[in-house]
Protein backbone atom coordinates (compact mmCIF):
# COMPACT_ATOMS: atom_id res chain seq x y z
CA UNK A 1 0.00 0.00 0.00
CA UNK A 2 1.23 3.32 -0.71
CA UNK A 3 0.85 6.63 1.23
CA UNK A 4 -1.44 9.16 -0.28
CA UNK A 5 0.82 11.60 0.97
CA UNK A 6 2.41 11.44 -1.84
CA UNK A 7 0.23 13.45 -4.48
CA UNK A 8 1.82 15.62 -5.62
CA UNK A 9 5.31 15.01 -5.12
CA UNK A 10 7.82 15.94 -7.46
CA UNK A 11 9.54 13.12 -8.93
CA UNK A 12 12.51 14.97 -11.00
CA UNK A 13 13.64 16.02 -14.10
CA UNK A 14 15.10 13.89 -16.74
CA UNK A 15 17.02 15.05 -19.99
CA UNK A 16 16.67 12.99 -22.70
CA UNK A 17 18.38 13.15 -25.97
CA UNK A 18 16.46 11.83 -29.20
CA UNK A 19 18.93 10.43 -31.21
CA UNK A 20 19.37 8.62 -34.21
CA UNK A 21 20.94 5.22 -33.20
CA UNK A 22 18.23 5.06 -30.05
CA UNK A 23 15.70 5.32 -32.50
CA UNK A 24 16.88 2.72 -35.06
CA UNK A 25 17.05 0.57 -32.54
CA UNK A 26 13.39 0.75 -31.46
CA UNK A 27 12.16 0.55 -34.96
CA UNK A 28 13.85 -2.83 -35.10
CA UNK A 29 12.51 -3.57 -31.62
CA UNK A 30 8.83 -2.58 -33.06
CA UNK A 31 9.77 -4.91 -36.13
CA UNK A 32 9.69 -1.90 -38.60
CA UNK A 33 12.03 -2.04 -41.95
CA UNK A 34 10.52 1.18 -43.02
CA UNK A 35 14.29 3.55 -43.28
CA UNK A 36 12.19 6.07 -42.66
CA UNK A 37 12.22 5.59 -38.61
CA UNK A 38 16.28 5.83 -38.48
CA UNK A 39 17.48 7.36 -42.19
CA UNK A 40 17.96 10.79 -42.50
CA UNK A 41 18.10 10.31 -46.20
CA UNK A 42 14.66 8.32 -46.45
CA UNK A 43 13.19 11.39 -44.07
CA UNK A 44 14.38 13.85 -46.23
CA UNK A 45 12.87 12.11 -49.24
CA UNK A 46 9.47 11.61 -47.79
CA UNK A 47 9.21 15.46 -47.04
CA UNK A 48 10.22 15.44 -43.11
CA UNK A 49 12.67 17.99 -42.31
CA UNK A 50 14.19 15.72 -40.03
CA UNK A 51 13.19 12.12 -39.07
CA UNK A 52 10.19 11.80 -37.15
CA UNK A 53 9.13 9.81 -34.04
CA UNK A 54 6.77 7.35 -32.85
CA UNK A 55 4.08 8.85 -30.90
CA UNK A 56 5.58 6.51 -27.34
CA UNK A 57 8.65 7.98 -27.64
CA UNK A 58 8.57 9.62 -24.51
CA UNK A 59 8.96 6.15 -22.63
CA UNK A 60 12.53 6.17 -23.53
CA UNK A 61 13.26 9.55 -21.14
CA UNK A 62 12.23 8.40 -18.37
CA UNK A 63 13.78 4.85 -18.42
CA UNK A 64 17.12 5.35 -20.19
CA UNK A 65 19.17 6.22 -17.29
CA UNK A 66 19.87 5.62 -12.99
CA UNK A 67 16.56 7.40 -11.58
CA UNK A 68 14.22 6.84 -14.17
CA UNK A 69 10.33 5.67 -13.53
CA UNK A 70 11.23 2.02 -12.16
CA UNK A 71 13.52 3.56 -9.75
CA UNK A 72 10.85 6.59 -9.31
CA UNK A 73 7.99 3.83 -8.66
CA UNK A 74 9.99 1.83 -6.06
CA UNK A 75 10.98 4.66 -3.97
CA UNK A 76 7.30 5.66 -3.90
CA UNK A 77 6.79 2.44 -1.97
CA UNK A 78 5.79 0.23 -5.36
CA UNK A 79 6.16 -3.07 -5.70
CA UNK A 80 7.93 -4.19 -8.74
CA UNK A 81 6.80 -7.99 -8.70
CA UNK A 82 3.26 -6.65 -8.41
CA UNK A 83 3.17 -3.70 -10.68
CA UNK A 84 1.50 -3.41 -14.09
CA UNK A 85 1.25 -0.38 -16.18
CA UNK A 86 -2.82 0.11 -16.65
CA UNK A 87 -2.97 3.51 -18.62
CA UNK A 88 -0.96 5.77 -20.47
CA UNK A 89 -2.41 8.56 -22.74
CA UNK A 90 -0.56 11.59 -24.80
CA UNK A 91 -0.99 15.06 -25.80
CA UNK A 92 0.99 16.02 -28.53
CA UNK A 93 2.06 19.59 -28.70
CA UNK A 94 4.46 19.75 -31.12
CA UNK A 95 6.40 17.78 -33.45
CA UNK A 96 9.25 15.63 -31.57
CA UNK A 97 12.44 15.15 -34.33
CA UNK A 98 15.48 13.11 -34.18
CA UNK A 99 18.44 16.25 -32.56
CA UNK A 100 15.72 17.03 -30.21
CA UNK A 101 16.97 17.45 -26.53
CA UNK A 102 13.72 16.49 -24.15
CA UNK A 103 13.54 17.51 -20.52
CA UNK A 104 10.39 15.23 -18.28
CA UNK A 105 9.48 16.49 -15.86
CA UNK A 106 7.30 14.28 -13.28
CA UNK A 107 4.48 14.61 -10.98
CA UNK A 108 2.30 12.23 -8.71
CA UNK A 109 -1.10 13.40 -9.75
CA UNK A 110 -3.21 11.41 -8.18
CA UNK A 111 -3.25 7.85 -5.57
CA UNK A 112 -6.46 6.00 -5.32
CA UNK A 113 -7.29 2.55 -3.91
CA UNK A 114 -9.51 0.17 -5.68
CA UNK A 115 -11.49 -3.07 -4.74
CA UNK A 116 -10.76 -5.32 -7.45
CA UNK A 117 -12.85 -8.44 -9.17
CA UNK A 118 -12.27 -10.62 -6.69
CA UNK A 119 -12.44 -8.24 -3.53
CA UNK A 120 -8.43 -7.77 -3.66
CA UNK A 121 -6.90 -4.05 -2.85
CA UNK A 122 -4.99 -2.55 -5.52
CA UNK A 123 -3.35 1.01 -5.81
CA UNK A 124 -3.71 3.03 -8.49
CA UNK A 125 -0.93 5.70 -8.79
CA UNK A 126 -1.31 8.08 -11.96
CA UNK A 127 1.68 10.17 -12.60
CA UNK A 128 2.10 13.36 -15.46
CA UNK A 129 4.79 14.43 -17.19
CA UNK A 130 5.60 17.18 -19.49
CA UNK A 131 8.10 16.97 -22.24
CA UNK A 132 9.70 20.80 -23.60
CA UNK A 133 12.35 20.55 -25.97
CA UNK A 134 15.72 22.11 -26.31
CA UNK A 135 14.18 25.64 -27.14
CA UNK A 136 11.88 25.84 -24.11
CA UNK A 137 8.62 24.15 -25.96
CA UNK A 138 6.09 22.22 -24.59
CA UNK A 139 6.11 19.34 -26.76
CA UNK A 140 4.04 16.63 -24.89
CA UNK A 141 2.27 15.85 -21.80
CA UNK A 142 1.82 12.17 -20.51
CA UNK A 143 -0.05 10.51 -18.02
CA UNK A 144 0.49 6.98 -16.95
CA UNK A 145 -1.49 4.99 -14.20
CA UNK A 146 0.57 2.34 -12.60
CA UNK A 147 -1.33 -0.63 -10.89
CA UNK A 148 0.07 -2.23 -7.48
CA UNK A 149 -1.91 -5.01 -7.55
CA UNK A 150 -2.63 -7.68 -4.15
CA UNK A 151 -1.06 -10.66 -5.68
CA UNK A 152 1.19 -11.43 -8.20
CA UNK A 153 0.78 -10.03 -11.97
CA UNK A 154 -0.60 -11.71 -14.29
CA UNK A 155 -1.77 -14.93 -11.66
CA UNK A 156 -5.26 -15.68 -13.96
CA UNK A 157 -3.62 -16.09 -17.32
CA UNK A 158 -0.84 -18.65 -18.41
CA UNK B 1 22.49 2.87 -52.54
CA UNK B 2 19.26 4.32 -53.25
CA UNK B 3 16.79 4.74 -50.34
CA UNK B 4 12.85 2.68 -51.03
CA UNK B 5 10.66 5.78 -51.13
CA UNK B 6 8.55 5.90 -47.75
CA UNK B 7 4.54 5.90 -48.29
CA UNK B 8 4.40 7.47 -44.96
CA UNK B 9 2.23 10.72 -45.10
CA UNK B 10 3.82 14.00 -43.99
CA UNK B 11 0.59 16.23 -44.46
CA UNK B 12 -2.68 15.65 -43.08
CA UNK B 13 -4.64 12.89 -45.36
CA UNK B 14 -8.79 12.64 -46.39
CA UNK B 15 -10.30 10.07 -43.76
CA UNK B 16 -13.77 9.60 -43.38
CA UNK B 17 -15.63 7.54 -41.21
CA UNK B 18 -15.17 3.83 -41.23
CA UNK B 19 -11.75 3.95 -42.50
CA UNK B 20 -9.51 1.46 -41.29
CA UNK B 21 -5.94 1.01 -40.46
CA UNK B 22 -3.84 -2.06 -42.43
CA UNK B 23 -4.31 -4.70 -40.29
CA UNK B 24 -1.19 -6.08 -38.95
CA UNK B 25 0.16 -8.75 -37.24
CA UNK B 26 3.56 -9.63 -35.00
CA UNK B 27 4.58 -12.50 -33.64
CA UNK B 28 4.97 -15.17 -32.65
CA UNK B 29 6.69 -13.45 -29.55
CA UNK B 30 10.07 -15.17 -28.46
CA UNK B 31 11.70 -13.55 -25.45
CA UNK B 32 14.73 -12.56 -27.84
CA UNK B 33 11.64 -9.72 -29.08
CA UNK B 34 10.51 -8.91 -25.15
CA UNK B 35 14.54 -8.17 -24.73
CA UNK B 36 15.21 -6.40 -28.01
CA UNK B 37 12.28 -4.11 -27.23
CA UNK B 38 14.07 -3.75 -23.05
CA UNK B 39 17.18 -2.86 -24.66
CA UNK B 40 15.66 -0.37 -27.03
CA UNK B 41 13.61 1.43 -24.21
CA UNK B 42 15.35 0.62 -20.96
CA UNK B 43 12.22 -1.02 -19.45
CA UNK B 44 14.72 -3.67 -17.20
CA UNK B 45 11.82 -5.06 -14.79
CA UNK B 46 12.57 -8.39 -13.83
CA UNK B 47 9.18 -9.72 -14.64
CA UNK B 48 10.24 -9.40 -18.36
CA UNK B 49 13.05 -10.82 -18.91
CA UNK B 50 14.38 -13.21 -15.44
CA UNK B 51 12.56 -16.46 -15.63
CA UNK B 52 13.51 -17.07 -11.88
CA UNK B 53 12.63 -13.46 -10.67
CA UNK B 54 8.82 -14.05 -12.38
CA UNK B 55 8.25 -17.44 -10.77
CA UNK B 56 9.16 -15.95 -7.86
CA UNK B 57 7.32 -13.26 -8.22
CA UNK B 58 4.45 -16.07 -8.87
CA UNK B 59 3.51 -16.22 -12.47
CA UNK B 60 3.89 -18.43 -14.72
CA UNK B 61 6.90 -17.26 -16.60
CA UNK B 62 8.38 -13.57 -18.22
CA UNK B 63 5.79 -11.64 -19.83
CA UNK B 64 5.57 -8.82 -22.96
CA UNK B 65 6.12 -5.92 -22.10
CA UNK B 66 3.10 -3.37 -22.55
CA UNK B 67 4.74 -0.89 -23.84
CA UNK B 68 6.52 -2.16 -26.57
CA UNK B 69 2.93 -3.23 -28.01
CA UNK B 70 1.70 -0.12 -27.80
CA UNK B 71 4.23 1.51 -29.31
CA UNK B 72 4.67 -0.84 -32.48
CA UNK B 73 0.63 0.14 -32.42
CA UNK B 74 1.43 4.04 -32.42
CA UNK B 75 4.11 3.26 -34.88
CA UNK B 76 1.53 1.85 -37.10
CA UNK B 77 -0.49 4.73 -36.34
CA UNK B 78 1.89 7.39 -37.14
CA UNK B 79 2.70 5.41 -40.12
CA UNK B 80 -0.97 5.77 -41.26
CA UNK B 81 -1.93 9.03 -40.49
CA UNK B 82 1.04 10.72 -40.15
CA UNK B 83 3.79 11.09 -37.46
CA UNK B 84 3.47 14.38 -37.22
CA UNK B 85 -0.33 14.65 -37.46
CA UNK B 86 -1.18 12.75 -34.12
CA UNK B 87 -2.66 14.95 -31.51
CA UNK B 88 -3.89 12.25 -28.92
CA UNK B 89 -2.74 8.99 -28.10
CA UNK B 90 -4.67 7.13 -25.25
CA UNK B 91 -4.26 3.15 -24.04
CA UNK B 92 -5.27 1.16 -21.96
CA UNK B 93 -3.64 -2.59 -21.13
CA UNK B 94 -6.71 -4.78 -20.73
CA UNK B 95 -4.50 -8.18 -20.78
CA UNK B 96 -0.87 -9.75 -20.72
CA UNK B 97 1.06 -10.57 -23.29
CA UNK B 98 3.25 -14.07 -22.78
CA UNK B 99 5.91 -15.42 -25.28
CA UNK B 100 4.39 -17.52 -28.27
CA UNK B 101 1.59 -14.91 -28.63
CA UNK B 102 0.35 -13.92 -32.07
CA UNK B 103 -0.83 -10.10 -31.99
CA UNK B 104 -3.25 -7.99 -34.28
CA UNK B 105 -3.14 -4.50 -34.59
CA UNK B 106 -6.29 -2.57 -36.04
CA UNK B 107 -7.67 0.55 -36.62
CA UNK B 108 -11.09 2.37 -37.28
CA UNK B 109 -12.04 5.93 -37.83
CA UNK B 110 -15.00 6.75 -36.07
CA UNK B 111 -15.89 9.70 -36.64
CA UNK B 112 -14.51 13.58 -38.11
CA UNK B 113 -15.00 16.46 -36.35
CA UNK B 114 -15.02 19.48 -37.94
CA UNK B 115 -14.88 17.85 -41.21
CA UNK B 116 -15.76 21.01 -43.21
CA UNK B 117 -13.01 23.10 -41.19
CA UNK B 118 -10.06 24.03 -42.77
CA UNK B 119 -8.60 21.83 -39.88
CA UNK B 120 -10.12 18.94 -39.29
CA UNK B 121 -9.52 16.21 -36.48
CA UNK B 122 -10.10 12.26 -36.98
CA UNK B 123 -11.28 9.93 -33.55
CA UNK B 124 -9.55 6.17 -34.14
CA UNK B 125 -10.06 3.64 -31.88
CA UNK B 126 -7.53 1.01 -32.11
CA UNK B 127 -6.82 -2.23 -30.74
CA UNK B 128 -4.43 -5.17 -29.87
CA UNK B 129 -5.52 -8.82 -29.54
CA UNK B 130 -3.74 -12.16 -28.72
CA UNK B 131 -4.71 -15.11 -31.46
CA UNK B 132 -8.29 -16.49 -30.58
CA UNK B 133 -9.23 -13.21 -30.32
CA UNK B 134 -8.63 -11.74 -26.35
CA UNK B 135 -8.13 -7.95 -26.22
CA UNK B 136 -4.88 -7.34 -24.75
CA UNK B 137 -4.97 -3.27 -25.45
CA UNK B 138 -7.81 -0.64 -26.40
CA UNK B 139 -6.96 2.94 -27.30
CA UNK B 140 -8.35 6.00 -28.76
CA UNK B 141 -6.46 8.69 -30.82
CA UNK B 142 -7.03 11.94 -32.48
CA UNK B 143 -5.22 12.83 -35.70
CA UNK B 144 -4.93 16.00 -38.02
CA UNK B 145 -7.13 14.90 -41.56
CA UNK B 146 -7.04 16.82 -44.76
CA UNK B 147 -10.56 18.54 -45.46
CA UNK B 148 -13.20 16.98 -47.05
CA UNK B 149 -13.09 17.34 -50.81
CA UNK B 150 -9.75 18.50 -50.34
CA UNK B 151 -8.12 20.05 -53.66
CA UNK B 152 -5.36 21.15 -54.61
CA UNK B 153 -4.22 24.78 -52.84
CA UNK B 154 -3.91 26.75 -56.37
CA UNK B 155 -7.48 25.60 -57.40
CA UNK B 156 -8.97 27.36 -54.58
Amino acid sequence: MVDTGIVGRELGTVRFPVERSKLAELARSFGSTDPLWSDHDAAAEAGFDDIPVPPTVTVLADLWREHGALDGAVRLGLDLARLLHGEASWTMLRPIRCGDELTARSSVLDVAERVGNRGESMTLVTIETGFTNQHGDSVATRRDVVIETAGPTGKEQS
Amino acid sequence: MTVAGSKIPVAPVPMAEGDSMAEHEFGPLTRTHIVRYAGASGDFNPVHHDEEFAKEAGLPGVFGIGMMHAGILGQRLAAWVGPENVRSFSLRFTGQVWPGDVLTFRGVVTGVESAESADPVARIDLTVTRQGGGCVLTAAATARVAPAGDVPAGDR
